[in-house]
């Protein structure tokens, strides 16, 4: 029998320098020579992707923590911040995380 | 602090082109809440070649015999730890020689785990194929800064006091551009490389490299003034502003807030010195205490230095507050401290430099005034006359 699928997990680069500017995040990239800015949500799913996670557990936790969140609009909008991060290079390759 | 840049030229982020305004708003927000963004290691203070401008000790003397022993690797990652705990985000490595210190890539190992983002200050001329090659490997290495004092081997080599410097120093150069990474050059500016102002600057650009130019020479850190020698005077500064430096001679007035001369000095900086003294910054020999003996937090949060420089209002500059140069003055806090005893006191050579840049930057408005006054009137301005004449 074949084993059931796991999710695809994703992970941020740990070699990327930032810091907590309270609720914020700012994160350098030396090789693309790029700066970025995350905002209070943004720090928090930087924070949860310490550790390899995938869309669900990350919508999961934000819908947990957010009150009021739409059903199923947290999941979508955490893909689209996913898409983005790792477009900018800042998440691990797949299979890596 | 909306107009203040509290950031020194040699805080700035090598190589970074695209953040200028985020870093500029995490030093601003570092700044108000007195977060340690910015700090430098002084890993070691030995040094392969022996300038005679260094402002650690006369490199020409044995070292005083009563210095306490340097950091040693595992202090030096304990300070890492706790500068990163702090709020940390840029991190110098400088010396000294930072490649002379065994333990260099385990530093930089360490600084990797931490997420700061690691800039390096370097003479160069140890930046051997492999080397360069490893550096390249940091993905956290934001850039590396490499002194240079003349555009020939005579020039350069004569400050460094180490023949093949600066072709070594120029090869190490090449060698990181090759690898990828990013370089400023740092052209330390004094009597015996003046006269090759101009060809420093014709250097890097042709080679395509950013550079600055720094033109502080301060008394030593031992408490020696032999470094003051190779200080050029007031005239062959005027010169050099008003020649082959005329775009560096003139600024924008800027004219300090009524709380205070801006600086990030104990506000969002911090340096440690090679034997574990906090100051507030690498060239501001004033400890506010050490870290063998103290948690970091602990000094930075209530050092009675670091509160009394948070605490100076510009009324505590006696000299500097109603100093008609003041709008024109970088008021550099080494220079003042090592030159008059006082955090708060003047450098001759610094207020020389103010004035000369407040008569050249008025004598440069007065210029663009009288082109405008003899160019032909533009379209608004001819409206506006006819709307007169109307």
């Amino acid at each position: 029998m074949a084993e059931e699928s796991k999710p695809a997990t994703l992970r941020r680069d740990p070699t990327l320098p930032f810091q907590r500017m309270d609720e914020d995040t700012i994160v350098v990239d030396p090789r693309t020579r790029e700066v970025h800015l995350l905002n209070e949500t943004g720090a928090r799913i930087w924070e949860l992707l310490e550790t390899a996670s995938s869309v669900d557990e990350v919508a999961e936790a934000l819908e947990a923590e957010y009150e009021g969140a739409a059903p199923g609009a947290m999941r979508r909008e955490v893909e689209a911040f996913l898409a983005e991060l790792g477009g900018k290079g800042l998440l691990l390759p797949k299979g890596r995380a | 602090m909306s107009g203040r840049e509290p950031r020194c030229q040699d805080q700035e982020v090598i190589g970074e082109a695209h953040g200028h305004a985020l870093i500029g708003q995490a030093q601003e927000w570092a700044y108000r809440n007195q977060v340690p963004l910015n700090a430098s290691i002084e890993i070691t203070l030995r040094c392969n070649i022996r300038c005679l401008h260094c402002y650690n000790f006369d490199r020409d003397e044995p070292r005083a015999a009563c210095d306490e022993p340097e950091l040693s690797t595992e202090e030096i990652f304990r300070v890492m730890s706790e500068l990163r705990e702090a709020g940390c985000l840029f991190l110098l490595l400088t010396g000294g020689e930072i490649l002379s210190h065994p333990d260099l890539f385990q530093l930089l190992d360490r600084a990797r785990e931490l997420n700061l983002s690691v800039q390096l200050l370097t003479n160069g001329t140890m930046l051997r194929p492999g080397i360069a090659a490893r550096l390249a490997s940091y993905e956290n290495l934001q850039g590396v800064s490499v002194s240079l004092y003349g555009a020939t081997a005579e020039v350069h080599d004569g400050v460094t006091q180490m023949p093949g410097s600066f072709r070594r120093t120029w090869e190490g150069v090449q060698r990181l551009r090759h690898v990828g990474v990013a370089v400023r050059l740092k052209f330390i500016l004094m009597k015996q490389n003046a006269h090759e102002a101009e060809a420093m600057r014709a250097q890097a650009a042709e080679r395509g490299f950013h550079y600055l130019i720094d033109l502080t020479i301060t008394s030593r850190h031992d408490g020696t003034h032999g470094s003051l020698e190779t200080r050029i005077d007031r005239s062959t500064l005027e010169q050099l502003y008003r020649g082959p430096l005329r775009d560096l001679g003139h600024r924008d007035a800027f004219e300090p807030t009524e709380e205070s001369f801006p600086c990030n000095c104990a506000r969002g900086n911090v340096a440690i010195t090679a034997t574990g003294d906090v100051q507030p910054c690498i060239s501001v020999p004033w400890a506010a205490g050490n870290i063998r003996e103290q948690p970091f937090a602990e000094i930075w949060r209530s050092s009675a230095v670091f509160q009394q420089i948070r605490s100076l209002k510009i009324a505590d500059y006696t000299k500097c507050g109603p100093c008609d140069h003041r709008a024109y003055c970088a008021r550099n806090r080494g220079a003042a401290l090592t030159a008059s005893g006082s955090y708060t006191g003047v450098d001759p050579f610094v207020c020389a430099t103010a004035e000369i840049v407040h008569t050249l930057s008025d004598e440069r408005a007065a210029e663009s005034a009288a082109r405008a006054a003899h160019e032909p009137p533009t379209g608004p301005q001819v409206r506006a006359r006819l709307a007169v004449l109307r």
